[in-house]
């Protein structure tokens, strides 16, 4: 049996967040996006617990506010690319309004913090979404390209090929084929 | 960027090869800690070996003596402890055969050893940035197929 | 089977001999009947002259009685009394006999009786004469009377004797009258019959000889069937054998006694002969598939090996049914063949499939020593090369830096070249999966790959709708990636290059001498485009391995890529041809089956 499982990373980031602080007892307000307020200060033994706690799953505390922008230019990033009408904005516009900085300086703050451009790493959200819907495996290659709002199959195929070096249908053949393997 | 330099496991048996890559790493802006074993074996002890600790990226090439890259790929994934390691395999072969085989296997990147040393260090940023991004950006690692000439 | 002789004449010989045989025995039976009817003829004529004869002798008994009376009256000597007193007893007798005689003749036993009464009254008369003649009694005309009617009754008795006689006389005469009819007859009769049978009889022995001939060719072409049949045996190098399940009998052919080493009919066979001239090795096989035929009532091909007396190993294939005759007997029939030469054949075969599959290997190995081994050391002199640094070259005298650029654009080639070969010897190699593409899509794959130099020359590529084919689908992406990149790389300075792409179903018929007519319908994709072309003279020469139309320094290109689109082609049963006008375009043509 297989099933197929839809799931809300920032749902599940934000419940885990909470779960591991609520269980060292911090008083906390969660600010969305990754941020939270602490009420009181946390002693460097405390905040090495946390991190340690919060460490196997991937989970860092940024320290840096210039990482911290990033991390936010990321999630909104995500959360375009994952909204179902993200054909109705332009992403510079959508990250400008929503983090109320002009889209150069995120720019420039996202290649200095992680090396790539904030158009690269779009990309490869949106490669990677049409990763999951070709797992999924319910929409053609066209249907992906229109929900992408690329201009046509090809560009999606090329732009897939570009950013992985594999085609689409190599890359559905290969995880269905490791699927199999697995078994 | 991150506090801890990125932790890089290179297996060949190359001399050259190793130098190479050595480096490349160096060259690069990401900060790396690279180290190398010679041969599929010695990398099998490496990995298995509880007080070692776990690359980032493992590079894996395919043609090694005494064990070969492919072997080790699938060891590696039938290990429950080692399983979850990002594994590119860096490599001379380009016969499609290989690539998807690997692929299938289990590995997340195929990298076909560059006849360039500038195209190595773009290879290598790459596949850093790449990697840091699915380690940092939510992205889903069962997904991650790169296959870079 | 048709030589079987048709001898119908059988049966008509048959028919014929048992007319024969009647008719000989309806003679003898005639003869037979002609020889009773004499017989009684005779008898008969016996017959009438014994009653004439008792008839005298009683007359004569009579007339004996009547003298010796007469003799007495006038003597009256009692010695002439003597016959008088035996005549009675006389005529008795002949009397009896008469009766006897006339028992089958109700006439004369009438006759017989009037006859006897006139006796007795003559008798009676000779009393009264004897009465009255005695002189004690004597009466002259009593005794005139008597003897008066003793006369008259005489003449009776004379007329009625006389009478008898001729009915019997005009009985011979009759029945002598029919016997000399039948026995008139009867020889044209017999003769004619005779004739019939001798002639059946001449009949049947001219059939019974021409069967006979008939008889001999046939049999000589028995024999001779006989022979070519042992003769194809020893040829064909098979033999026969039977085995009469009721009689237990076997018998072999002439030529299994030679399969197995021996002169014909050198020994008797019995059940177990043949096992022990099998291998023992597979004499379990053997005699299982024995059993089996018996119950199967037929054998699958058994294969085996025979151990020959001079311990030479043949090798045997044998099958055999089981056949019910017409007498409903049981025969086993097998047929063995003498498979050494065949199978000394195959495993010369299967060695030399062996030696392929191990050059086969070795080739195998040559790809992967090109793949690896070969292009380590280039890629290293490649890199190491990209390794020495602009500062590094500044330093450099000048015929140094420019060795560098020539190993740099030998290296270059070098590896454009193994990279190449490898393409090539691998659309040879590589597994062949057959997997139902959408052209189309192989085409964008083809494309994307060749985005750079797409986006670098500006070119325009336009395609039909392309169909869904069953192919090996990364070979069909190669060759259009190799027929598009050689459109581009051989574009015309200053004008936009571009391809059209069209696609249309073709008839094989149509193209008798390109394409396999097997298939009846293909897919004809043609690549158009407004490059430099080639001069059409060479439309069958760029298709040959390391044929180039240019210069290396010119163009840089390696002579396979079109070696590879033939060859793609080809894995595909598929044709690929060229045409062109120099400075024009050219126009490449790939049919691929339907």
């Amino acid at each position: 049996m297989k099933l197929f499982i839809k799931f809300d990373i920032n749902t599940i980031c934000s419940l885990y967040l909470k779960q591991n602080l609520e269980q060292q007892n911090i008083n906390f307000t969660s600010l969305g996006f990754g941020e939270i307020e602490i009420a009181d200060n946390l002693d460097a033994d405390a905040l090495e617990t946390l991190k340690n706690n919060l460490s196997p799953c991937g989970f860092e505390i940024v320290e840096n506010q210039k990482s911290v922008l990033v991390q936010k230019i990321k999630d909104a990033i995500i959360e375009l690319v994952f909204m179902d009408d993200s054909n109705n904005y332009k992403s510079s516009v959508f990250l400008a309004e929503k983090l109320n900085h002009s889209y150069g300086y995120l720019s420039n703050v996202f290649s200095e913090v992680t090396y790539s451009s904030i158009e690269n790493f779009i990309i490869l959200q949106k490669i990677e979404r049409a990763k999951q819907l070709i797992i999924i495996n319910e929409m053609s290659l066209t249907e992906i390209a229109f929900l992408l709002n690329y201009s046509s199959v090809a560009h999606l195929s090329t732009q897939f090929k570009n950013t992985t070096g594999i085609t689409p249908s190599a890359f559905q053949r290969i995880i269905k084929k490791r699927r199999e393997n697995l078994k | 960027m991150q506090k801890n330099a990125l932790y890089i496991l290179l297996a060949d048996d190359d001399e050259d090869d190793r130098l190479f890559f050595k480096d490349a790493f160096e060259e690069i802006k990401i900060q790396t800690n690279v180290d190398f074993v010679h041969d599929g074996m010695q990398l099998m002890d490496h990995l298995l070996n509880p007080d070692n600790k776990l690359p980032d990226i493992l590079f894996l090439d395919l043609n090694m003596p005494k064990k070969t890259g492919k072997e080790c790929l699938i060891e590696i994934k039938k290990t429950e402890r080692l399983k979850n390691i990002i594994i590119a395999i860096y490599s001379t072969s380009s016969s499609e055969e290989d690539i998807e085989d690997t692929f299938i296997q289990g590995a997340n990147i195929y990298i076909k050893k560059p006849s360039d040393f500038n195209t190595l260090k773009k290879i290598i940023n790459e596949v850093v940035t790449v990697n840091w991004h699915y380690h940092t950006s939510g992205l889903n690692r069962d997904n991650f197929l790169l296959r870079l000439k | 089977m048709k030589w079987i002789p048709n001898f119908n004449s059988s049966n008509s010989l048959r028919v014929i001999f048992v007319i024969a045989v009647f008719i000989l025995l309806f003679l003898s039976s005639i003869a037979y009947k002609h020889n009773q009817d004499l017989n009684e003829s005779s008898k008969l004529v016996m017959h009438t002259y014994e009653i004439n004869i008792q008839l005298e002798r009683l007359m004569s008994a009579i007339k004996d009685a009547e003298t010796g009376q007469r003799g007495y009256i006038i003597t009256r000597n009692a010695r002439f009394l003597t016959p008088y007193i035996y005549s009675r007893d006389k005529v008795n007798t002949s009397f009896i006999t008469l009766k006897k005689l006339t028992a089958d003749n109700p006439v004369q036993q009438r006759n017989l009786q009037n006859l006897f009464k006139l006796i007795i009254q003559r008798f009676v008369s000779f009393e009264n004469c004897l009465k009255y003649s005695d002189p004690k009694t004597y009466d002259k005309r009593k005794l005139d009377n008597h003897m008066f009617g003793g006369r008259i009754l005489m003449e009776n008795i004379r007329f009625k004797v006389d009478e008898m006689n001729d009915i019997e006389k005009d009985y011979l005469s009759k029945r002598l009258k029919i016997y000399a009819a039948e026995i008139s007859l009867s020889p044209l009769f017999s003769v004619s019959l005779f004739l019939v049978a001798l002639c059946f009889i001449l009949l049947a022995y001219r059939q019974i000889s021409r069967d006979f001939e008939r008889l001999k060719v046939f049999n000589k072409r028995l024999l001779i069937s006989n022979g070519l049949i042992a003769e194809s045996e020893v040829i064909g190098k098979f033999s026969t054998w039977q085995w009469d399940l009721d009689s237990q009998k076997i018998d072999y052919s002439d030529n299994q006694f030679r399969l197995l080493g021996y002169e014909p009919n050198a020994f008797v066979p019995v059940k177990e002969t043949f096992l022990d001239f099998v291998h023992p090795d597979d004499k379990e096989t053997v005699s299982k598939s024995m059993e089996g035929i018996l119950n199967k009532k037929q054998l699958p091909f058994v294969y085996y090996k025979i151990m020959l007396p001079s311990h030479e190993v043949r090798y045997f294939k044998s099958t055999g049914k089981l056949l019910t005759d017409q007498q409903g007997s049981k025969i086993l029939l097998g047929i063995n063949f003498d498979i050494t030469d065949e199978h000394l054949l195959n495993i010369e075969l299967q060695e030399r499939n062996k030696e392929l599959e191990k050059s086969n290997k070795e080739l195998a190995s040559f790809n992967h020593v090109a793949s690896h081994d070969l292009q380590e050391p280039l890629r290293k002199i490649q890199t190491f090369i990209s390794r020495v640094s602009d500062a590094d070259k500044a330093v450099m005298s000048q015929s140094a830096r420019d060795y560098i650029a020539k190993i740099e654009v030998s290296a270059k080639r070098m590896r454009v070249l193994i990279d190449d070969l490898l393409l090539f010897s691998r659309t040879n190699t590589t597994k062949k999966e057959f997997i139902k593409s959408n052209l189309n899509e192989l085409l964008e794959n083809a494309e994307a790959e060749l985005t750079e130099i797409i986006d670098e020359k500006k070119a325009i590529i336009t395609a039909a709708k392309l169909p869904k084919l069953s192919v090996i689908p990364y070979q069909i992406e190669q060759l259009f990636i190799n027929l598009i990149g050689n459109s581009l790389k051989y574009s015309q300075p200053n004008i936009t290059p571009e391809i059209s792409i069209e696609s249309e179903k073709v008839l094989s018929a149509d193209y008798p001498d390109l394409l396999e007519q097997d298939v009846k319908k293909f897919h004809k994709i043609t690549f158009t485009d407004n490059g430099m072309g080639f001069d059409p003279q060479f439309k069958e020469t760029i298709f040959v391995l390391f044929q180039r139309l240019h210069s290396k320094t010119d163009y840089p290109g390696t002579g396979i890529g079109l070696a590879i689109c033939k060859k793609i082609a080809d894995n595909h049963k598929g044709h690929i041809i060229a045409d062109s006008i120099l400075n024009k375009g050219s126009v490449f043509t790939v049919f691929l089956p339907d």
